[in-house]
């Protein structure tokens, strides 16, 4: 498996984790040690991260259900269907599973407004699901911005009342947000757990290794900010700050992860960031673009003011 | 009699439950019932009408560069903006990319299972499922649900090549798409095109027909009304023509021009408040009423003059007469893997007319009051956004989605599609109906899309139909 980077604590303990790693792949060809099982829930949410993680390249998808663990449970997936895909599910309760949530959880009117399924004749709602699977997983991991944040499932006015998994679960959730969550950040935190154990986490249990950095502080636009160079429409190639970008205040790796086999990203497409990473998405994001804030010259742009300064 | 329920019904996007009665194994009753709401059309009222083209794109995960389109479309013409040439060869090379991306995906993903022993892994295991391929067949098509993964990632990263990202793109916007496409990108997207055709051409249209010659019955399930509809799309260029698909529907045996107008929603068994139990798009954004006596399902019914229409592959194939062997679940899943062939030689006409380095952006002004729609044939079938602006914000945004056309409730006349399609299909094992998933499937629903709610507990009206 490709070794994850970005990260310090695993830096200093490499030859500690190649020798785990080591140990654990020779358990799994002989057969004393099993791969980890995963469930992959989808709650309130477009079911866009499951599609983003087919994306996925070093490790691909491929390699994630084949080699890293074991997918027990995906609505979008499973061969099995109906009452025998639910007992596939609940037979992960009692043992060792890592949980995936996608997806906001709506709890308004006792959460009927996502069914996930029927158990023993009983519909399950995505808010009981969350409290069944989620007390008893070992690793709960939030990924997408609806499961991290709440994110367009909550925008306002909140139709369904949903939350975000961490604000639902008293024990920590690791917070994956990103909408879709870029399979790069899922496949590096998840291989972490795997191969090295927890990553170093922030305050809000997103990984430092993807969430530590602004897009802004990596921007490869960033000498025309630094010049106060702003574009007035899409598709201009300088700084689209002036257009309402939210890369100074959105904490993930876009820059150096890009997306889809890594062949461009929002900032590369001539387009600004919308925070999509970022808590508060979108209602604290708004307008994603917007065409009325002043250019420079006309009231003061932010990055002439600073290079006066 | 007895009842089969399925829930979840996996391999769809997003959560359905299948409610059907079965008599001496016929299927006499028939409901789907979409089991996720989250109120998209509340929350688009009061925002900037730009936005509309970000936010509605997590309407659904698999098919986001199909809402940026409509929505897109739906802002020009409010905006009065008129789109470029370029713009539009631009934004319907990415919107392509999409349909590759969606068709592939759902061939190999969410299809195959039904009827493809996969390797032993729990996420395949199908025990006392109806597989009947020769180990030789069986395991060219397992193989290549595999080597799929990376044709339909392909499509995404064609799709982002001006689209910026996939899911939820960036780069379709007001006026076609927002980076100006260098001759790098052009020459990427015709390479990685060639790619996907070589394994369309080479895997997945033989693969289709292998699995139509071993299920050869269910050319003869799942048909439906037969009534097709298309808002048309890759059409009407100037210089161009229509590469694919007018605006056109397909009623009482004959193909006749659609009328906008003609379109409209019933909520006669939808839980939704009433009056008004059917109206156009403009007119309301219908509130929602769980305890709605009567009712089964949150999921609306579109008709077309009072008709219940089929959207996608197979109507567009129908409508142009390109395909008319007949209307199945089968000849579904042929058309999907017919028109992912012909979308990908669309795809190269349009490539050939870029001219690089064009710039088709331009700074826009949202007016104080606006009305218009944006109405065009994605992946899964006819999509609409309504968009009504006023004080320069969204006061109204309606979306009727092509999961909405097939998977929708009854009004006091007609049944839904997919729930006339499941009408007199033969299960032959009342333990394991795999003809109900397969037949639902072929319509590659997404209950995303729908974005609708069930009703907790509440009784469906008991169709009683004569077989």
């Amino acid at each position: 498996m490709t070794k994850p980077t970005y990260n310090s604590t695993a830096d200093c303990t490499t030859k500690l984790a190649l020798d785990l790693f080591g140990r654990v792949r020779e358990g799994i060809a002989n057969g004393t040690l099993s791969k980890r099982k995963v469930v992959w829930l989808e709650l309130t949410g477009c079911s866009g991260n499951i599609i983003s993680q087919m994306n996925a390249e070093f490790p691909d998808f491929a390699y994630l259900i084949t080699q890293m663990v074991d997918i027990v449970y995906s609505n979008t997936l499973l061969a099995k269907e109906g009452d025998p895909a639910m007992d596939q599910l609940f037979s992960v309760l009692g043992g060792d599973f890592i949980l995936v949530i996608e997806g906001a959880v709506a709890v308004k009117d006792d959460g009927v407004y996502t069914i996930i399924g029927r158990y023993s004749g009983q519909r399950i709602t995505a808010l009981n699901a969350s409290h069944i699977f989620g007390t008893r997983a070992s690793i709960v991991l939030a990924v997408g911005t609806c499961a991290a944040d709440g994110g367009i499932s909550a925008a306002f006015p909140n139709p369904t009342e949903c939350v975000s998994v961490q604000d639902l679960l008293s024990r920590p959730v690791i917070r994956l947000p990103g909408c879709p969550c870029n399979p790069a950040w899922f496949m590096a935190t998840l291989g972490h757990i795997l191969l090295y154990g927890m990553p170093e986490l922030d305050e809000f249990n997103r990984p430092r290794m993807i969430y530590g950095t602004t897009i802004h502080d990596r921007c490869p636009r960033r000498s025309y900010y630094d010049s106060g160079i702003f574009a007035s429409r899409l598709g201009e190639e300088t700084c689209m700050y002036m257009l309402g970008c939210r890369g100074p205040i959105t904490l993930t790796d876009c820059p150096i992860s890009r997306w889809n086999q890594r062949i461009n990203w929002p900032v590369q497409d001539s387009t600004p960031c919308i925070g999509c990473a970022q808590f508060g998405f979108p209602d604290r994001m708004e307008p994603f673009i917007d065409y009325t804030v002043p250019q420079a010259g006309e009231a003061g742009a932010q990055g002439n003011q600073e290079n006066q300064g | 009699m007895s009842q089969i329920i399925i829930n979840p019904v996996t391999r769809i996007s997003g959560m359905m439950e299948i409610e059907v009665t079965v008599e001496n194994n016929l299927i006499l009753d028939a409901k789907t019932d979409g089991l996720m709401f989250r109120g998209f059309e509340l929350m688009l009222k009061g925002r900037p009408p730009l936005d509309a083209v970000y936010f509605t794109q997590r309407i659904c995960g698999i098919c986001s560069a199909a809402h940026a389109t409509a929505s897109s479309m739906g802002l020009e013409s409010a905006l009065g903006v008129t789109v470029s040439e370029q713009g539009r060869y631009l934004r319907d090379i990415t919107h392509i990319c999409d349909f590759l991306q969606n068709h592939i995906r759902h061939f190999y993903q969410l299809t195959v299972p039904d009827y493809v022993k996969l390797p032993d892994m729990p996420l395949f295991e199908a025990t006392g499922r109806d597989f009947r391929m020769p180990p030789p067949v069986n395991d060219r098509i397992a193989r290549h649900y595999f080597d799929s993964l990376a044709i339909s990632r392909l499509g995404h990263t064609m799709m982002a090549v001006l689209g910026g990202k996939a899911p939820h793109c960036h780069g379709i916007y007001v006026g076609g798409v927002t980076k100006p496409a260098s001759t790098q990108d052009l020459l990427a997207l015709r390479s990685m095109a060639r790619d996907v055709r070589a394994f369309v051409e080479e895997a997945m249209l033989p693969d289709a027909y292998a699995v139509a010659q071993y299920y050869g019955e269910y050319f003869h399930m799942g048909g439906g009304f037969g009534n097709m509809l298309s808002y048309g799309c890759f059409n009407n260029y100037p210089g161009l023509g229509t590469l694919y698909v007018d605006p056109l529907v397909w009623i009482g045996g004959a193909v006749h021009p659609l009328d906008p107008a003609g379109i409209n929603e019933n909520t006669a068994t939808a839980f939704y408040r009433e009056p008004p139990a059917t109206y156009t798009p403009f007119e309301t954004v219908v509130e929602a009423d769980p305890g709605k006596p009567d009712a089964y399902s949150f999921i609306k019914a579109p008709r077309y003059l009072g008709f219940p229409c089929e959207v996608g592959p197979l109507a567009r194939m129908w409508l142009t007469g390109e395909y008319r062997n007949g209307i199945s679940a089968m000849d579904r899943t042929i058309a999907r893997a017919l028109e992912t062939q012909k979308l990908l030689n669309i795809f190269d006409t349009l490539l050939e007319r870029v001219i690089p380095d064009t710039n088709v952006q331009a700074e826009y002004t949202v007016p104080r009051e606006a009305m218009d729609a944006g109405l065009v044939d994605t992946s899964r079938g006819a999509l609409g956004h309504w968009i009504r602006i006023e004080d320069g914000v969204i006061a109204l945004y309606q979306i009727i989605t092509p999961s909405a056309w097939n998977l929708s409730s009854q009004t006091q006349d007609t049944m839904g599609t997919a729930e006339q399609a499941l009408l007199g299909a033969h299960v032959a094992d009342l333990e394991n109906p795999v003809e109900i998933g397969r037949i639902i499937r072929s319509f590659d629903p997404c209950v995303s899309c729908a974005t609708h709610v069930h009703t907790p507990g509440g009784q469906g009206r008991v169709w009683k139909v004569v077989p």
